[in-house]
């Protein structure tokens, strides 16, 4: 059935880290998948997973939390 | 003396007998006193062709080889023998032949004496008068009398085939030339007919002798164009006679864009037949092209402008400028009251360039937006991003006819006979000429069963493991030392080619160890890798078994990653090749349908790009890209979302999760649907403007090899606007001028706009033909094969792709994997085919199930299936098949209410949210009423087709 507009968002963040894992360190893997968002989501969506990210208890794994937390310092 | 060459380019109206020899070596003869120069290997008949002198002839054509049966081209060459027939008889150095004397005109008209001694005299009542090869031939040879009667045996009273619903096959009128026979075979590859029986009672027969709709026979029409009397005709021009004017167009169906000539009466469109100048199809076509017009002119065709508050209710038959004026309104009032992004739209890739251009400028110019997109989306997004990242430009490397000079084909997701019919054909004829074939797809695709194939490999894949296949070809590649280290050096980024060496290198990623995760045997795996990587030319072929996967970005970029390894870049015969699906993909692509990039995939944070846009268009961009389709329902959903205009699209049927889709559809307070027919998204629509069909409309298509093509005008549009104009209009309601009077000058504004676009424009169209972008200074007449010397970005860029298993995966609860796909007979979700005849071969949607599968549930051929998944259930008949491996079923979405992507789920790539179609965790089980949602959508289209009829019944 269907599915939460942040749902969504979260599973594609954490997906987008997941395939990107083999980039390199985690600071290129995090700066890759920060570009992505940044060049591939709109700009409600960035914000939506920027402020999620900022919620205790997130469904962010690791390396897409490190990627936003890198986006939100360029859309501050 | 007068003297002719070989043109360069052959008039496509004319029949040279055979076809031109490939040979660079010249030679000089004389023919009739004239002197002729044409490659070694050209016919006589040819090379007198070439030098206007007609030669008479019946079994010859030139897109057949030579067969010389008929005796009717026979000539005298000084120095020897006898009669020899001028189209098997190749030219010589100084030769001197006669085509016509005394005795020569004596022989011919014994000859075609014999033909009309067993051929019916109805020459004023019969369908190809006027048309006729053999009436022109007993003109030309002077035939005045048959004195042999027809009171001996013969086959006048031969019974006619009228089992094709296009087609009409009447023996009585054929001559045994076997053209048609070798159509099939040479041109569409398909052996469906053969001569059977010898002498006297050699007769065309379909299969084994079988009716031609229950034979082999595909309906491509090569028998019926190759006919040179009635005996293979076209229903239409049975009905309606021969057409007085023709217009060369293309194809609205599939990419590889088909150029015809349509045909005509008036403004009526007698027949589609291909064009031997189309520099895509060469003259040939398939079933959809062809014949299945008819939805142009069918019933159901919107007619006027509707427009209604809400979906409840009926719709109200308005003029134009209500209905623009009404969408415009609502549109403007969501924006103020919800915000300048609560609204977007979704261009067409069944539309022309010009109009897509115009849809995403209207929604970035007019909607002050990004939030465009276009069914891109939902099958080859993954190609631009794969393609753009390691080859640096968003579009296959080839041409179609480069595949003349491949050696080993690897075709990875993709069905081509079935969904590239006429390119399938090129295809089958390299295989039958010795070319290799590795096929990687979970089922056993009809390529494989290409009569006379040589040698092939079959990799049946476990659906979603694609990228671990690669993956361990690749490795193969390297760890045999394969890889083309030449190439790799000079015209690939080291530093990636390194770091990806040395992923794939990692023993993960051999065969022997992706086993056990793509269920293809290693050694198998190893054998593919060879021999793609030691064939001279290795092409590799995709489809949307490669792009609809949650790794679909990964996979285009495993293949690029091939091609680069072993240099299978960059000249004729290799290359990568997206087999695109709807006619304009390509070019809705280039068009900048995507909402982060501009026309000429220009990214909108680009200051310089995006200010040469707001120069132009005078209005300021924003610089941050924009929803995409599942972020729009998303959105829709989740209240931010209100207003869309979709042109050209059946979302509501295509695309996946559609419980979601119609939630999301429901939540707009407006959605303005342009389109031909009430299809499944206008349900849902508070707007309806009439579409245009390809037949009513002037502009361009590019399809998968990057040719731009023209779309010719040549009946007037059914409701009074091409759709392009409808665009122009609704901009105007909108605020935001657009004044065009002709594509050719939206044409010209894309040019101005698109660096591979700068060249293009509609007069160098009329003079090339179709041109294959990039077309600017540096390539003025296109570029038929791209990245010769160097890629876009510099140099070939190797992306580490590695495996990561899709979500997606069978379990207890849904043990078996669905993956949907196309056949030949229908098109995307039909909104077209179906209301064509093209209904006889496919009217309902099934799922094939394995042997194994349906032993274990009791399934039965024809038994009603419930298939559920984790998104919603529905029901289909069942075909048990061996074509998909045991835990695969499959089905097509052709009917909307099969509910195929009520199965579907969100599960999408991970770089562009294109979904994953093709892995669908599922149970099935034997069942005996339809679903649920096959309920509600009967009781929906119901009260949505009465609302429509309402409105029809007030209107008249």
């Amino acid at each position: 059935m269907g599915h939460s507009q942040l749902d969504q968002l979260v599973s594609m963040a954490n997906q987008i880290a997941d395939n990107n894992e083999h980039q390199g360190d985690e600071n290129v893997v995090a700066a890759f998948v920060a570009l992505h968002l940044k060049r591939f989501w709109a700009r409600s969506m960035k914000q939506q997973i920027i402020d999620y990210s900022k919620t205790e208890n997130n469904q962010l794994k690791p390396m897409a939390a490190k990627a936003i937390a890198l986006l939100a310092k360029e859309y501050a | 003396m007068l003297h002719y060459f070989e043109p360069t380019k052959s008039d496509p109206n004319k029949d040279y007998g055979t076809a031109a020899s490939l040979s660079k070596e010249l030679v000089t003869l004389e023919i009739d006193g004239i002197e002729v120069t044409v490659p070694e290997g050209t016919s006589v008949m040819r090379a007198a062709a070439i030098a206007d002198i007609t030669i008479p002839k019946l079994c010859a054509t030139d897109n057949l080889e030579a067969f010389g049966s008929c005796r009717l081209c026979t000539v005298q060459i000084e120095g020897r023998r006898g009669f020899p027939a001028s189209c098997t008889t190749p030219v010589n150095a100084g030769m001197k032949v006669v085509t016509q004397n005394e005795k020569i005109a004596k022989l011919r008209r014994n000859v075609m004496e014999l033909y009309i001694s067993d051929h019916p005299l109805d020459c004023l009542t019969c369908p190809a008068n006027g048309d006729c090869e053999l009436q022109d031939m007993a003109g030309a040879v002077g035939l005045r009398e048959v004195r042999y009667g027809f009171d001996g045996h013969n086959h006048l009273d031969a019974e006619k085939d009228t089992s094709n619903p296009y087609f009409t096959f009447d023996p009585s009128k054929c001559i045994v030339c076997s053209r048609c026979v070798r159509a099939c075979e040479e041109v569409q590859g398909t052996f469906a007919l053969t001569i059977d029986g010898r002498g006297f009672d050699s007769k065309v027969a379909a299969g084994q002798d079988e009716s031609f709709l229950d034979s082999d026979c595909v309906s491509c029409g090569a028998c019926v164009q190759a006919c040179p009397t009635s005996t293979l005709v076209e229903n239409s021009i049975i009905d309606m006679g021969q057409p007085e004017h023709s217009v060369v167009t293309t194809c609205a169906y599939c990419g590889v864009g088909c150029s015809f000539k349509a045909e005509m009466k008036g403004d009526q469109v007698v027949r589609m037949v291909p064009f031997k100048g189309g520099d895509a199809n060469q003259g040939h076509s398939c079933v959809k092209g062809r014949f299945a017009f008819g939805y142009a002119t069918h019933k159901d065709r919107i007619k006027e402008p509707m427009i209604r508050d809400t979906i409840d209710e009926p719709w109200r038959a308005v003029s134009w400028e209500e209905a623009l004026t009404f969408a415009a309104t609502r549109l403007k009032g969501i924006q103020a009251k919800y915000g300048r992004e609560s609204i977007g739209g979704i261009t067409s890739s069944r539309c022309t360039n010009e109009e897509t251009y115009l849809v995403q400028k209207l929604i970035r110019a007019a909607f002050g937006n990004n939030n465009t997109d276009t069914c891109a989306r939902v099958c080859h997004s993954p190609t631009g991003y794969g393609l753009k990242t390691t080859l640096g430009e968003s579009a296959g490397t080839q041409t179609f006819d480069s595949i003349r000079q491949t050696d080993v084909m690897l075709v990875i997701g993709a069905n081509p006979t079935d969904a590239h019919p006429v390119f399938g054909s090129m295809m089958r004829r390299r295989l039958r000429e010795g070319a290799k074939l590795i096929v990687a797809d979970p089922r056993k695709i009809d390529l494989l069963k290409t009569p006379h194939l040589k040698g092939a490999l079959h990799l049946p894949l476990r659906p979603g493991t694609n990228v671990a296949l690669v993956n361990s070809i690749a490795h193969v590649i390297i760890e045999e030392g394969l890889e083309d280290t030449d190439f790799i050096h000079e015209r690939c980024e080291d530093k990636a080619y390194q770091a990806w060496r040395s992923f794939i290198s990692e023993p993960i990623n051999s065969p022997e160890t992706m086993e056990s995760i793509t269920g293809v045997a290693a050694e198998d795996v190893r054998r593919a890798a060879r021999v793609y990587a030691e064939g001279k030319n290795g092409a590799i072929f995709y489809g949307l078994g490669v792009t609809e996967h949650s790794q679909g970005s990964t996979m285009v970029m495993g293949i690029a990653n091939l091609a680069l390894a072993t240099g299978n870049i960059g000249r004729e015969g290799v290359g990568v090749n997206p087999l695109r699906g709807q006619n304009n993909v390509q070019g809705s692509c280039d068009m900048g349908s995507f909402p982060h990039e501009l026309p000429g995939y220009q990214h909108v944070s680009d200051d310089v790009a995006r200010g040469n846009f707001e120069a132009v268009w005078g209005v300021k961009l924003d610089n941050e890209p924009g929803l995409r389709i599942p972020n729009m329902f998303d959105s829709a959903i989740a209240g931010q979302f209100k207003g869309m205009y979709v042109q050209g699209e059946d979302i509501a049927q295509s695309d996946p999760n559609t419980h979601h889709v119609e939630a999301a559809l429901k939540s707009l307070e407006c959605l303005v649907v342009q389109d031909i027919f009430l299809n499944e998204t206008a349900k849902f629509a508070h707007v309806l403007l009439p579409g245009s069909t390809f037949l009513e409309k002037n502009g361009t298509f590019t399809n998968a090899e990057r040719r731009i093509n023209r779309v010719r005008k040549v009946m007037p549009p059914l409701a009074g606007k091409e759709d392009w104009e409808v665009t122009v209009a609704l901009s105007n309601a909108l605020g935001y001028p657009m004044d065009y009077q002709h594509p050719s000058e939206i044409m010209d504004e894309i040019a101005q706009l698109t660096p591979s676009f700068t060249g293009v424009s509609y007069q160098l169209l009329e003079e090339q033909g179709s041109i294959q972008w990039p077309c600017n200074e540096e390539h003025p007449l296109g570029t038929p094969i791209m990245h010769e010397v160097d890629f876009p970005i510099g140099k070939g860029n190797f992306a580490v792709t590695e495996y990561v298993a899709t979500e997606e995966r069978a379990s207890r609860r849904f043990p078996l994997l669905l993956t949907t796909g196309r056949i030949l007979s229908q098109y995307n979700v039909g909104a077209q085919t179906r209301r064509t005849d093209n209904q006889v071969w496919h009217d309902e949607d099934v799922l094939e199930v394995h042997p194994h599968d349906a032993e274990e549930r009791g399934i039965k051929d024809g038994d009603w299936l419930g298939i559920s998944s984790r998104a919603g259930h529905t029901v289909l008949r069942a075909v048990v098949s061996e074509r998909m491996q045991a835990g695969v079923v499959y089905t097509t979405f052709h009917h909307p209410g099969s509910g195929a992507n009520v199965i579907t789920t969100d599960n999408s790539d991970w770089a562009t949210n294109c979904p994953e179609y093709k892995v669908t965790a599922v149970q099935v089980e034997k069942v005996s009423q339809p679903s649920q949602w096959q309920r509600d959508f009967v009781a929906f289209d119901k009260k949505q087709q009465a609302f429509l009829k309402k409105q029809s019944q007030v209107g008249a």
